[in-house]
């Protein structure tokens, strides 16, 4: 079993995100090899919350061309959990 | 807004304001829609970042920076309007409480216009001279103006005098060869004015038309044509035409050509008349000079350096403009007069020290009078502007509202009404008549 904190890499703090987060919608960058069950037990476990949703989404990396080598940036993988109404997470607080 | 002030040194002023916490709070708003606009923080496009993230990202101090420029300037202009402080320098500023939700508490140390300790004022004594106009300053008026229309004459024969004005053909030499600038033809040149080497100007009187004669010409170090420059020289001069000045004769001919008099002696009557007002108003001027000169000289005053250094400045300026309206570049007048900007300035300071020191001794004699300005006074000097400048005086009062001179007009005015009192209390000594130019 990962450790939660493996699992969530970052939150995404953008202009979309905080929009979502009128919803009570959260959104963090995952290791892209987590599933929704493991997203939704982490962020329980990591931030005491009740999940209610999780929502994924794949990045894929960008083509990146250095003169004639072309390369990629690595994908992300985003998930948007939906909290139990008058849960919260502190790291967002005040948006 | 609550305001505090107090004096803490003859001219500076210590207030202490303090600003409501609202007010702080709504400063800081506009201060981060401000800086939001070109805040470029991941994620969020310019101008869509929260401010808990803006926050977050940069601090509050921007916030407050941005704030505290415009809410600061505000408050220190409400503040001087409130306690009726008239600054003359920027103020120090000192930030005693700046947090958000807490009123704003700030110190500020101005400088004033100090008040200067007045001395006696009234009682003034003064030598009052009533000018006379002699006939000879009346002689040497009317030989202006003969001057001024001298017609020319051109001379058929004879010799080159003084003054004449002289057509010559020149051509100089050194050790034989021509050089540089040294020849000309049909040149007109005034005679003994010292437009032309020494030796020739003098030697060219008594020239007759078509004469012709050398000189020797030392040619200066700085000379044009470096390989003659600083060597002795011949120059050879042709006298080809002569032209004379010749005064107009002293008619009634002569007065009805320069003036709308008929006769001389109307003329002169009329010069005389001139002379004598613009003698009078000369000894007026002296005298409402004197009696301010003396009211300073009896009062105590310290003027602060920082307004000094602003008189000198705004002094050098205007001095500035005038050299360059003659036409001058200011490196150039530096040169001639070999001078710096800063000694200029230097020179300036005794003279903007004592403007200061008048400016102040009026000033706290017009408060101890109680001196103000009404409306009808004010009217009055703008209708007398109005018809200097030729403009409708109700749009000439709009024009210097806008400008903020206004204050420096009724400034203007309470200065009068004190020189008027000066002179009124002031006793006023029959001096003897002096003659006048």
């Amino acid at each position: 079993m990962k450790f939660a904190q493996d699992i969530l890499i970052k939150p995404m703090i953008t202009e979309k995100s905080t929009s979502l987060l009128e919803g009570n919608k959260y959104t963090f960058q995952v290791d892209p090899r987590s599933n929704k069950s493991e997203i939704k037990r982490a962020v329980e476990e990591l931030f005491k919350v009740k999940v209610l949703d999780v929502h994924t989404l794949r990045v894929k990396g960008k083509l990146k061309r250095r003169r004639n080598a072309i390369g990629r940036t690595p994908e992300k993988k985003k998930a948007i959990v939906t909290l139990k109404p008058g849960d919260k997470i502190e790291i967002f607080e005040g948006v | 807004m609550k305001v505090t002030a107090e004096r803490v040194e003859k001219s500076t002023v210590e207030m202490n304001i303090e600003v409501e916490a609202d007010r702080l709070a709504k400063a800081l708003d506009m201060a981060f829609r401000k800086l939001s606009k070109n805040a470029t923080v991941p994620g969020f496009r310019r101008g869509k970042v929260p401010r808990v993230i803006f926050e977050r990202t940069y601090g509050k101090a921007p916030l407050y920076e941005e704030a505290m420029e415009s809410l600061g300037t505000e408050c220190y202009l409400e503040a001087i309007k409130e306690t009726g402080i008239e600054p003359i320098a920027q103020p120090n500023v000192e930030v005693v409480q700046l947090e958000e939700g807490k009123p704003l508490i700030l110190k500020l140390r101005v400088e004033v216009k100090p008040e200067a300790e007045l001395g006696e004022y009234t009682g003034l004594k003064l030598e009052k001279t009533e000018p006379e106009i002699s006939d000879e300053a009346v002689d040497e008026e009317l030989k202006k103006l003969q001057t001024r229309y001298a017609k020319l004459l051109t001379l058929e024969e004879g010799a080159v005098e003084e003054g004449d004005l002289v057509t010559i053909d020149y051509e100089g030499t050194v050790d034989g060869e021509p050089f540089e600038g040294g020849i000309a033809t049909d040149r007109q040149v005034e005679v003994g004015r010292g437009f032309l080497a020494e030796e020739m100007d003098k030697g060219l009187v008594g020239m007759a038309i078509g004469e012709s004669n050398e000189f020797p010409m030392p040619l200066p170090e700085e000379y044009a044509d470096t390989r003659v420059a600083g060597k002795e020289g011949l120059i050879k001069v042709t006298v080809k035409g002569i032209k004379r000045k010749e005064l107009a004769p002293l008619d009634d001919e002569f007065a009805k050509d320069v003036s709308e008099f008929d006769t001389v002696d109307e003329l002169r009557a009329d010069l005389r008349v001139k002379l004598q007002t613009a003698a009078e108003k000369k000894a007026e001027a002296d005298l409402r000079n004197a009696v301010v000169d003396q009211a300073v000289e009896n009062a105590t005053v310290e003027v602060p350096d920082s307004m000094v250094s602003n008189q000198v400045e705004q002094m050098y300026n205007t001095f500035m403009r005038s050299v360059a309206e003659q036409g001058m570049q200011p490196e150039h007048y530096f040169e001639l007069t070999k001078s710096t900007e800063e000694s200029v300035r230097e020179e300036l300071r005794p003279e903007a020290v004592k403007a200061l020191k008048r400016d102040i001794v009026l000033e706290s004699i017009a408060k101890a009078e109680g001196f103000e300005v009404s409306d009808d006074e004010l009217s009055a000097e703008l209708e007398r502007l109005s018809k200097f400048y030729r403009e409708d005086s109700g749009k000439l009062r709009e024009m210097i509202e806008k400008s903020g001179e206004l204050d420096s007009i009724k400034a203007g005015i309470v200065r009068n009404k004190v020189i008027d009192l000066l002179l009124e209390k002031a006793e006023l000594v029959e001096g003897k008549p002096s003659p006048q130019e």
